[in-house]
């Protein structure tokens, strides 16, 4: 959960992008490294890869946003290693978790991976007793510049059918297209309900 | 799993404070206080020579992976792991259900020094917590941060 400091007047997050393998998850934050612009600091992009640049264990690339009425807000991006065998590995990333990107690939015929994919984080946040309906998140439909996509209200039929519809974002991620929007909106989700939790407690 | 508590300057004063004493007993280079989450919460000694927040984020990674090899060999969790360097070694601590230590210090000092002196700063660390989680009201106020100011915090350089 969100470290809140207030010594220092620091708010710590950890977002984490899930999805299948091959989604864009690391793309994203390559992007996000590269074109990322007022910020107060951004860290090093590491990556703990394969030679193979499949991700082995996890990416972490730490941005300082701005401060916000002089709160330091820190946003720690992780990225989960999508290949299906390396399910343990998910569980560790998604400890301390605060908000989560579904990055879903949009090719027709991955669309069995992203629905596997996504039914394997609800059973790692039920491992880790956490709740999908409690934590925010996001689906971001990757790959939309390929020519054997499905339509977006398809992805949003196979993966946001829910009584409460989450945000989602078509995307191009090697382009660097929907990437921000959708950090924007996780962020967003996220200090909303920071200040709903707070001024519940304080009512 | 309890999540870590609001920590006000009075939490942070006391985990400095522990390690310093840590620092200073054990003539260790460094110290840190992670959440096992990934962030860092604060560090002590000599900081420039390290990128500590993505050491933070390794050393976590690093020791969730040792909690699931202990569950393996059939232990709840290791309290603790050492990693034996040419120059430098670093020793990680468990504290309680949330946080970790992480220390860094010569490869010569030797790490029953670094074990024997951070049994009292985990146990500090741990009953400083304890009294953190028993604060009432815990929720920091952010009311007052203007919401139209976050959904472009990041923006994409033209």
């Amino acid at each position: 959960m969100a470290i809140i400091n207030q010594a220092t007047k620091e708010l710590q997050v950890k977002i984490v992008y899930y999805g299948p393998g091959r989604g864009g998850k690391t793309t994203n934050l390559e992007q996000l490294h590269s074109n990322v612009q007022n910020v107060q600091e951004k860290g090093k992009l590491v990556s703990l890869a394969t030679s193979s640049d499949r991700t082995l264990f996890f990416d972490f690339l730490p941005i300082e946003a701005m401060s916000i009425k002089g709160f330091k807000t820190k946003f720690q991006l992780y990225t989960v290693p999508g290949q299906v065998i390396y399910n343990t590995t998910r569980q560790l990333v998604l400890r301390g978790v605060d908000g989560i990107v579904f990055v879903a690939d949009s090719q027709y015929d991955k669309m069995a991976e992203n629905v596997e994919s996504f039914a394997n984080l609800e059973e790692n946040m039920k491992a880790l007793k956490l709740n999908l309906g409690d934590i925010p998140y996001v689906l971001q439909y990757n790959k939309r510049d390929l020519p054997n996509v499905a339509p977006v209200e398809y992805m949003d039929f196979l993966l946001n059918n829910r009584d409460v519809q989450v945000p989602s974002f078509p995307a191009c991620a090697t382009r660097c297209e929907g990437v921000f929007d959708t950090l924007n909106m996780i962020t967003r989700l996220l200090l909303h309900k920071f200040i709903n939790e707070g001024t519940r407690k304080v009512a | 799993m309890f999540s870590l508590p609001p920590l006000l300057e009075e939490d942070i004063q006391c985990m400095e404070s522990a390690l310093d004493e840590l620092l200073q007993k054990s003539e260790a280079t460094t110290a840190l206080i992670i959440d096992k989450g990934g962030p860092l919460i604060t560090q002590r000694g000599t900081l420039n020579a390290f990128d500590t927040t993505t050491m933070a984020a390794l050393t976590a990674g690093s020791f969730a992976a040792s909690e699931a090899i202990a569950g393996l060999v059939g232990e709840s969790y290791f309290s603790s792991v050492y990693q034996q360097g040419e120059r430098q070694s670093l020793w990680i601590g468990n504290v309680g259900s949330n946080l970790l230590v992480i220390v860094i210090f010569k490869a010569s000092l030797g790490v029953g020094v670094v074990k024997y002196f951070a049994v009292q700063t985990t146990q500090r660390i741990a009953a400083q917590i304890k009294k953190a989680r028993s604060r009432t009201d815990e929720n920091l106020d952010l009311v007052s941060l203007n919401l139209l100011d976050s959904s472009e915090l990041f923006k994409k350089k033209a």
